[in-house]
């Protein structure tokens, strides 16, 4: 397939965003019921479900750490969630983004309040279209808010790009293919911090300032979607309640 | 200065308050000011700022009450499991000669001693084995409700059900009452609670539902 035309003489990309725009993002809390908590994701054409489950005992029992509890993340891809049918089983890359996704949430878990105990965190992508560990991440932290997990903040997450030489916001999966540079970055928004930042491809360190810019710009916009996705879930107006 | 209002859904991370308070359940304290930790509904409650949760699994607290299944007897403790994975132990005092006449598969009754990385202790002060009955498994978020403001929505039921009710802060509740249509009512009561925790007007539905229920099953019976 030959390489299509990323930006358009009007300086609008493959699917008419503007290169600052978000895809349409919905997000939803509370979705599964046999976990403790849960997120549903869709960024775009990425669909993400999120569960967690915990704090619960540890197993296998030689992995338990007496002075605090540990975190269990597994990101994984259905068969029938990209182009071309993913064998069934944790591929490398899987394995690979379940490593880095748990390590930006172990920022922010207060892991040291469920000694001798962990939490299984699983991110199921139903539906690939590019950004599925930023769409991830951004579920994985709203399941384990619904799940009551004592975190210092929230994280949310987005993916900065490089196409036709021009720096763009949320990339998907064609502009992933074929253009220059991929960066997914994740931020704590309260905490100020970055917990995920990758690169994939060549920018200038000038783009990367750029392209850091608007993420974080982008974060706060999704960092707000998912305080309002938690409020919804727990509308409640509580009355007469023991402390 | 305080940035929430009274019993306001907060979100980890949320700036709560920034001076002078003292943190409690739900918070945690960076560069003096304190946010919240867990999903729930802030209050200010004797000067402490604390968030009740709205969800999540049962964590135990010292001078919680609470229901739990002995699972394991062994010769210097006893392993009682407290809702869903969660098991504390139960240790005979040394200068008891009587041993605790508890065996394995009974229901107790106990309040949580102390809690930490060495696990949760249960105490041996008030400790009641509970010797018949129903056990309900409800959301440990929704206990609060049904206890009431001081125990409040226990006594109506008490009253209206004519049951005892052991209510664990785990979310076990356990019912025993004269007759199973009274302990059947109860525990439509219980699910109704569990169901409808957050509309307003439950304590009148949850006597009108009793009623009801009583009514008829005493004419059947």
């Amino acid at each position: 397939m030959v390489k299509p035309k990323l930006i358009d003489e009007n300086g609008l990309r493959i699917d008419g965003r503007r290169p600052d725009e978000l895809r349409k993002i919905r997000m939803e809390v509370g979705v599964l019921e046999k976990t403790d908590g849960s997120a549903y994701i869709e960024v775009g054409g990425t669909r993400i479900y999120a569960g967690v489950l915990g704090p619960r005992e540890v197993h296998p029992k030689h992995l338990e750490l007496p002075d605090r509890g540990i975190l269990n993340c597994r990101y994984h891809m259905a068969s029938f969630s990209v182009d071309e049918r993913k064998p069934l089983g944790m591929t490398r890359r899987e394995i690979e983004l379940s490593k880095v996704l748990r390590e930006a949430l172990e920022t922010v878990v207060f892991l040291d309040e469920f000694p001798r105990m962990m939490v299984d965190i699983f991110i199921e992508v139903i539906q690939a279209d590019g950004g599925t560990r930023t769409a991830g991440i951004t579920a994985a932290s709203l399941a384990l808010a619904d799940a009551g997990i004592p975190m210092a903040d929230m994280i949310a997450a987005t993916a900065v790009g490089k196409v036709d030489g021009t720096l763009v916001l949320d990339i998907n999966e064609v502009e992933d293919k074929y253009g220059e540079a991929d960066m997914p970055v994740a931020m704590a928004p309260h905490l100020d911090s970055i917990v995920l930042l990758q690169l994939n491809g060549r920018m200038t360190s000038g783009e990367i300032e750029k392209g850091l810019e608007m993420a974080q710009n982008a974060i706060k916009k999704i960092h707000a979607m998912q305080v309002e996705a938690l409020k919804h879930r727990y509308r409640i107006e509580p009355e007469g309640m023991e402390t | 200065m305080i940035y929430f209002t009274e019993n306001e859904l907060v979100i980890p991370g949320q700036l709560l308050a920034d001076n002078g308070r003292r943190n409690g359940f739900g918070t945690y304290v960076r560069h003096g000011k304190i946010y919240a930790s867990t999903t729930g509904l802030a209050r200010v409650v004797n000067g402490v700022v604390r968030v009740i949760p709205v969800s999540g699994r049962y964590k135990p607290q010292r001078g919680d009450k609470v229901v739990g299944i002995v699972s394991d007897i062994k010769p210097n403790a006893v392993e009682v499991d407290i809702s869903g994975e969660l098991t504390a132990v139960l240790k005979p005092s040394e200068r008891e000669s009587t041993p605790l006449m508890i065996d394995i598969g009974d229901c107790v009754y106990a309040e949580v001693k102390t809690t930490g990385i060495r696990g949760t202790v249960l105490s041996n002060e008030g400790l009641q084995r509970i010797t018949s009955g129903l056990l309900v498994t409800i959301n440990p978020a929704k206990v609060p409700r049904l206890i009431g403001k001081k125990g409040s929505m226990v006594q109506i039921l008490r009253k209206e059900s004519g049951c005892d009710f052991w209510v664990g802060r785990n979310g076990l509740v356990v019912v025993s009452g004269p007759n199973p249509s009274s302990e059947f009512a109860a525990v439509s009561a219980i699910n109704l609670i569990e169901r409808e925790a957050h509309i307003p007007g439950l304590t009148e539905r949850v006597i009108q539902l009793l009623r009801k229920l009583r009514g008829g099953g005493s004419g059947q019976a």
